[in-house]
């Protein structure tokens, strides 16, 4: 008996350390390796001033740092700025910089590179994204090497999160004094991983920076293909040519699953898409319409239905995860409540209005205005659904209310600033009417003007989100939009790869700490 | 025949400018503005405007196509308005990916088309026959979009034989050229086994094989050679459709050819993209038809341009 024992204990150590290694070699992170990644469009610039789409945010933040930049939960977190004190009356922001930083050109980084930077917005140049900035910045200027003061012109409560966007990476200054606009050809940072080049439609190469403040990355190469077609980018993950891959179809994941050759890794993105009523047009300019439209939409069985559970429901305009979100109470569904308030505003039977809707450039954004289409018309309310390219919809959308032809327009929004005024006001406030802003349904209530403007000047963030909140709830009683969901980002991966990370912003990165199972 | 060759190429100028002229006015009728995309959503009017200025988009038409032809004449294509890339680099990448492409998949087409035209027609109404024209019937009015994915699945993730897409190598191209050639491939045998089978009621067929020709001579010397006129014109077609750009195959199997820089451009209003694709398609289509043109002579000595 005892020999027998022994003997099973024997083999059963046999057997550990036989196996020790396989699973040591399965946790244990692998240096070396290319990863190539297949994404759904080519990136439109990759100078972080002048993006304004996920791939080129995507491989920015592979090339690229920032003061403070947000963790894979939307937190701040200390980046190329290692501390930072704010002034009592929010104006002065004093940030400590990191030392011995380098660009991938060999430019040291310190506090004129960020003054360079903030300049460059600030100047005469005016990249595409200056606007983030010019309103709120007023000057930057080096204390020492490696500290730096930002004077602002109002207090700004959601600066940190100005600095952490895509736009804001540091660039370097030799490298933009060189090549001035076309540094989207030539792109340098301090990132983990060194531009190569971008051979457009086809693919954008990135090797390791061995200096990285962080340390030498894991990964040696990364291949960012752009693979257009939905189809072809699950299968050429499926063949293995693909070691990651963006923007799954929600129908192919529990096949996917199922199957197990492939992980899919679905994440709740920060994008909320609604329906923006034109509310210089009548019924709309009527709360009461507003309202009843709310309740004749069941959200649930469109995320059950059309999303196959990868989207959320939300409450107002704002997606979850969002700095300053609040999960606040809104319309459940309710076809009844909405005949009833449709007919205290006058419309018994109904009415006849349209609704714009884009075709592929959010996830099931066609299929998803459809839906409302259809539950409206169990309310009474006929809405021809209408549609175009991307190109077209732009035009046709940003107009003044006077040649605006949308009664209902379907858009997808994702603050990239990742708090939620940037999900409220640019599209919800008196003084954003288009052109001066992208309020292209020219909604507006001043008191929730006042409640934003009083979370902008807020020196704490309690006082800050409690007035966040309190906008969330007054969007909830006087209705911009039919409020829908939030999408979420299914990433698609070999067995093998390891640390992707799947941000709420819907950018789909690696960083030094990816790695590759040989 | 050279000064002909000449007179063809220099017939070019006016087709390019006409095409270019056409392009312009049709692009700049589309509702869409290249500087509002390049934007985005959240830019406000002045952002759009400034891009506007940048680009000479807020001149006149009469001047924003003038000065493209000024430009292009002495060679310079311009920019990009959506990545700033110069529109004749991202063209040569682009062609020189679309004629291997093409050469690929004629080469493909033409080989099994004329294989099965061939015996189809020499052996009329037998089993061949009527399994290659089914084959055939199948191979034009399958969608490219679907046929792509099904190799894709098939010889990419099932068997693993060869890459799903992208491009790189030769083993790159093979499933693309399959994809791309099967149309043309049915086009040809059908046109192939029409002609021969016309040609071979010609009385000069009946002489060759009275004269004691064995089969094999009458049938490639005497018979293909005259029937190839026909299946050239269709050849040159097909060829010069391909170099056009194959925007479905592009898709299916994300290769960088002209077609989709094209159609891509097309949604981005990228205007001098647009407009360089429209004169790379536009002048590889007349070389083609010149060169279908020139092969007509070789094949039959009776056809001289004077």
């Amino acid at each position: 008996m005892r020999r027998t024992w022994w003997g099973f204990g024997m083999a059963l150590l046999v057997g550990v350390i036989a196996l020790a290694p396989a699973a040591w070699a399965a946790t244990q992170p692998q240096v070396g390796g290319t990863l190539v990644y297949g994404a759904g469009a080519d990136p439109d610039s990759l100078d972080p001033a002048n993006t304004d789409s996920n791939p080129g945010e995507a491989v920015g933040r592979m090339m690229n740092n920032f003061l403070v930049r947000f963790d894979a939960k939307l937190n701040l977190v200390p980046d190329l700025a290692t501390s930072w004190t704010q002034s009592k009356d929010g104006l002065i922001w004093t940030f400590k910089l990191r030392k011995g930083v380098k660009f991938h050109d060999g430019t040291p980084f310190n506090a004129q590179v960020v003054k360079y930077n903030f300049d460059r917005f600030l100047g005469p140049e005016k990249p595409l994204k200056a606007s983030l900035h010019t309103p709120i910045i007023q000057s930057v200027e080096v204390v020492d090497e490696f500290t730096v003061k930002f004077t602002l012109k109002v207090p700004f409560a959601f600066f940190l999160n100005n600095l952490a966007h895509s736009a804001t990476a540091m660039v370097s200054p030799e490298a933009h004094k060189k090549w001035g606009k076309d540094l989207t050809l030539h792109p340098v940072g301090t990132g983990p991983f060194k531009f190569v080049e971008w051979v457009r439609g086809d693919r954008v190469v990135l090797v390791r920076n061995d200096d990285y403040y962080e340390g030498k990355p894991r990964l040696d190469r990364i291949i960012v293909r752009t693979v257009r077609e939905d189809s072809a980018r699950v299968l050429g993950l499926e063949a293995g040519d693909y070691d990651l891959i963006v923007r799954i179809p929600p129908e192919e994941v529990p096949r996917l699953m199922r199957e197990g050759r492939v992980r899919t890794y679905a994440e709740q993105s920060n994008r909320a898409l609604w329906v923006k009523f034109n509310v210089t047009k009548k019924p709309f300019d009527d709360i009461r319409v507003r309202q009843a439209l709310n309740y004749a939409v069941d959200k649930e069985s469109i995320v059950k239905n059309i999303y196959q559970g990868l989207a959320a429901v939300i409450p107002t305009l704002v997606g979850p995860l969002n700095n300053g979100y609040a999960p606040v109470k809104s319309y459940p569904y309710d076809p009844a409540m909405a005949k009833k308030l449709l007919a205290e505003a006058g419309y018994p039977n109904g009415f006849k209005t349209n609704l714009w809707t884009p075709k592929g450039r959010y996830l099931k954004d066609f299929e998803l205005a459809q839906a409302v289409q259809q539950q409206l018309q169990t309310v009474g309310v006929e809405a021809s659904l209408e549609t175009a390219d991307w190109g077209s919809y732009l035009a046709a959308l940003r107009k003044p209310p006077a040649e605006n032809k949308a009664d209902m327009h379907l858009l997808g929004w994702s603050p990239s600033t990742a708090e939620a005024r940037w999900g409220i006001y640019p599209i919800s406030a008196c003084d954003q009417f288009y052109p001066r802003g992208s309020n292209l349904g020219f909604y507006c209530n001043k008191d929730l003007d006042e409640l934003i403007t009083k979370a902008v000047v807020a020196t704490s963030l309690k006082a800050r989100d409690q007035r966040l909140r309190e906008a969330q709830e007054l969007l909830v009683k006087d209705p911009a939009a039919i409020y829908l969901l939030a999408t979420k980002e299914t990433v698609g991966m070999s067995l093998k790869l390891h640390g992707v990370i799947n941000s709420p912003l819907e950018l789909v990165y690696v960083d030094k700490d990816t790695w590759k199972e040989k | 025949m050279l000064s002909y060759i000449l007179r063809r190429i220099l017939m070019l100028v006016p087709v390019l400018f006409g095409v270019t002229l056409i392009s312009f006015l049709l692009l700049h009728m589309v509702p869409g503005d290249p500087a509002e995309l390049l934007a985005g959503l959240e830019a406000t009017k002045e952002d759009v405007d400034r891009i506007r200025t940048e680009y000479g988009l807020d001149q006149p038409l009469a001047v924003q196509y003038l000065r493209f032809v000024g430009s292009a004449v002495r060679g310079d294509l311009g920019i990009s308005i959506q990545s700033r890339h110069p529109v004749f680099t991202l063209l040569l990448q682009r062609l020189a990916f679309t004629l291997q492409l093409s050469l690929v998949s004629i080469l493909v087409a033409s080989a099994i088309g004329l294989v099965a035209g061939i015996i189809s027609s020499t052996r009329q109404y037998s089993a061949f026959d009527t399994a290659s024209m089914l084959g055939a019937l199948f191979g034009i009015s399958m969608p490219i979009f679907w046929l792509g994915l099904l190799l894709i699945l098939v010889f990419a993730v099932r068997l693993h034989w060869l890459p799903s897409g992208g491009a790189g190598t030769l083993r790159h191209l093979i499933l693309p050229a399959i994809a791309l050639g099967s149309a043309s491939a049915a086009v040809i045998a059908r046109m192939t086994r029409a002609s021969m089978l016309e040609v071979a009621r010609q009385d000069y067929i009946r002489t060759a094989r009275a004269t004691g020709y064995r089969e094999s001579v009458v049938i490639f010397r005497h018979a293909l050679k005259n029937a190839m006129i026909p299946v050239l014109t269709v050849f040159g077609l097909e060829f010069g459709y391909m170099l056009g750009g194959a925007v479905l195959t592009e898709t299916v199997f994300s290769l960088p050819g002209i077609g989709r820089l094209l159609v891509e451009g097309i949604f981005a209003r990228d205007y001098p993209v647009v407009q360089g694709a429209m004169i790379a398609v536009a002048t590889t289509f007349v070389l083609v038809n010149l060169l279908t043109d020139v092969a007509y002579a070789f094949f039959d000595p009776r056809i001289r341009y004077e």
